[in-house]
């Protein structure tokens, strides 16, 4: 008679599955899950603590570090809750600016899901397809800005330069060739026999383990709660756009396939009647030289491509704050992975943290 | 898959009376401030009256705030209770948010709230980590993001933000790998390195 016993394996921080430096330590029974601890923290540079000895200006750069796929999101919030803090309101050209670019970075973020995720589980050729039209977006920015990652393009108050001659019209033909090659990616892993049984009713979350461990973002909207802070709580110009919040049924691995794959064609919906309607006029509200918001606080919070990106400021009335909290939406939604995937396979863990696509950036802060 | 068109389901009455009202209710002068102007509206409650407090604006069918976004701490030095706890509550029926804070004293436990929320446990993992402050019967209160053998907690006010590694670190004792655990005691040469290879000729490679 053999003897049978739980095993711990280390599962990272290296392993490239589970991208970046996330260590989950598993408990097996044979080759099922038991039980898993992750291990965060590799990643954390103390941004907060920075934060506290920082102005204002100075803080945005540190958030293009914080969800470095996302980087557009993140000042977003930031500028977004500093103005809110102060009270000044962007004019409207900077608002619709500000949209345009963080559904694009929505668009190139949800890419490198997507091809990653198809990656792990065997699909390679979506991964160069999808890089294919992530280079555009980047290429955009870099005209936008400069930079192609960390982009830092946002100013407190608006922009600092109105975008380049021609770049909307760059956009434009970004969003004419785009739903094209969807079509292709969906032609690929739709209805593809191995992609849909690694992920159909695999990694399941019910809507109230979702809203109890706080998961925001597109794994909540699978599970069928229709929770996306551009509709419930407004920010910017998202009240002006016309777009859906697709939501999934069963809550599995699929599903989340599916709530990204929408949210895509949503993304493109909202940049084509930002793109119609783009005001004219000034790009930066008058804002003080130094910025020196007054005595208060507020938790500001925007959609990123993972999920509720919060942003607690607090302000003394100095020109540093006294205290920022970055409500990292990848932190609450790993919390919830033991519980999509205790009692799956080791292969499963896979999937599943592909699914919910967490940046540990984000996540260790 | 169903997509959802229709516009967000109205407000049935302003939010914080509603809440402020039930607190005020059911905790009477436990419930210490409301703060109905900032965004999002903020309750203070007194430590004793938490649970309670986040029980009801959790399970009132009214109100309903089932959405733990976040836990985090403020460290007011100055203050005779230097810490706050701040709970930052959603309602993903009504779309609206809340505050609620406690403040504690210097070595004060907070009630934990992973009874409530699953959520609440890493978030006051983090909150202990970087503040020191613990949860009163939290399932797992370790440190989260610093390493495990981290001396300080790094939020809070007096901890300097720049400084030697040797200053902050006590590494544990680990035979196995000495060298790597001993790290922190180690000289390390400062900017000054450069200068004194020269002068001295020591050191160069």
């Amino acid at each position: 008679m053999l003897r049978t016993e739980e095993m711990e394996i280390n599962m990272g921080p290296q392993h490239p599955s589970t991208h970046g430096v996330l260590r989950l330590i598993l408990h097996l029974d044979g080759e099922t899950i038991a039980g898993m601890r992750p291990v965060i923290g590799y990643l954390h540079r103390g941004v907060e603590k920075l934060s506290e000895h920082r102005t204002y200006a100075m803080i945005e750069p540190l958030t293009d570090r914080l969800d470095y796929v996302a980087a557009v999101s993140e000042n977003f919030g930031w500028c977004g809750a500093v103005e809110r803090l102060m009270g000044v309101t962007p004019p409207p050209r900077a608002e619709y600016l500000r949209v345009v670019l963080a559904e694009l970075q929505r668009i190139a973020s949800h890419l490198l899901w997507l091809g990653t995720h198809a990656l792990d589980l065997g699909a390679m050729t979506v991964f160069f397809y999808t890089f294919r039209e992530r280079e555009m977006i980047l290429d955009l920015f870099e005209a936008f800005c400069g930079a192609r990652l960390t982009t830092n393009s946002m100013r407190i108050g608006g922009f600092l330069e109105d975008a380049p001659r021609d770049w909307l019209a760059r956009v434009r033909h970004f969003l004419k060739i785009f739903p094209g090659r969807m079509k292709e990616y969906e032609d690929l892993l739709t209805k593809n026999r191995i992609f849909v049984g690694r992920t159909l009713g695999v990694g399941v979350l019910s809507a109230q383990d979702a809203i109890a461990y706080g998961v925001s973002g597109p794994p909540l909207r699978a599970s069928g709660v229709s929770y996306d802070v551009r509709k419930a709580t407004p920010y910017s110009a998202y009240p002006e756009f016309e777009f859906d919040i697709p939501v999934g049924k069963n809550g599995d691995t699929y599903d989340r396939y599916l709530v990204r794959m929408e949210e895509l064609r949503q993304s493109c919906r909202i940049i084509g009647q930002a793109l119609d309607r783009m005001p004219d006029g000034e790009v930066r509200a008058k804002v003080p030289k130094y910025i020196k918001p007054p005595q208060g606080e507020v938790y500001h919070a925007v959609e990123s491509p993972r999920g509720e990106q919060g942003f607690y400021v607090i302000s003394e009335g100095g020109e540093m704050p006294y205290r920022v909290r970055f409500r990292a939406p990848s932190f609450a939604n790993l919390q919830a992975l033991e519980t999509m995937c205790r009692g799956r396979l080791v292969a499963d863990v896979v999937a599943v943290i592909g699914s919910i696509d967490i940046v540990l950036g984000d996540c260790d802060r | 898959m169903a997509e959802e068109t229709g516009p967000p389901p109205p407000a049935a009455a302003p939010p914080l009376p509603l809440a402020a009202e039930a607190l005020k209710e059911a905790l009477g002068d436990r419930l210490l401030e409301v703060k109905p102007q900032t965004v999002p509206p903020i309750v203070r409650l007194a430590p004793g009256a938490l649970i309670e407090g986040l029980t009801l604006l959790r399970d009132r069918p009214e109100l309903r705030f089932d959405f733990l976004s976040s836990v985090t701490a403020v460290h007011w030095p100055k203050r005779e209770r230097p810490f706050d706890v701040v709970y930052h509550l959603y309602s993903t029926t009504r779309r609206l948010r809340l505050a609620v804070k406690i403040d504690l004293a210097e070595g004060e436990e907070a009630p934990t709230a992973c009874g409530l929320w699953p959520a609440a446990n890493w978030h006051e993992r983090e909150v202990f980590d970087l503040f020191g402050i613990r949860f009163a019967g939290h399932p797992d209160m370790t440190r989260i993001l610093m390493p495990d053998d981290w001396v300080g907690h790094p939020l809070r006010k007096e901890y300097p933000l720049e400084g030697h590694p040797r200053d902050h670190l006590q590494y544990r004792e680990v035979g196995t790998a000495e060298h790597v655990y001993n790290y922190g005691k180690a000289p390390i040469r400062g900017f000054g390195w450069k200068k004194e290879v020269e002068k001295t000729g020591v050191g160069r490679g």
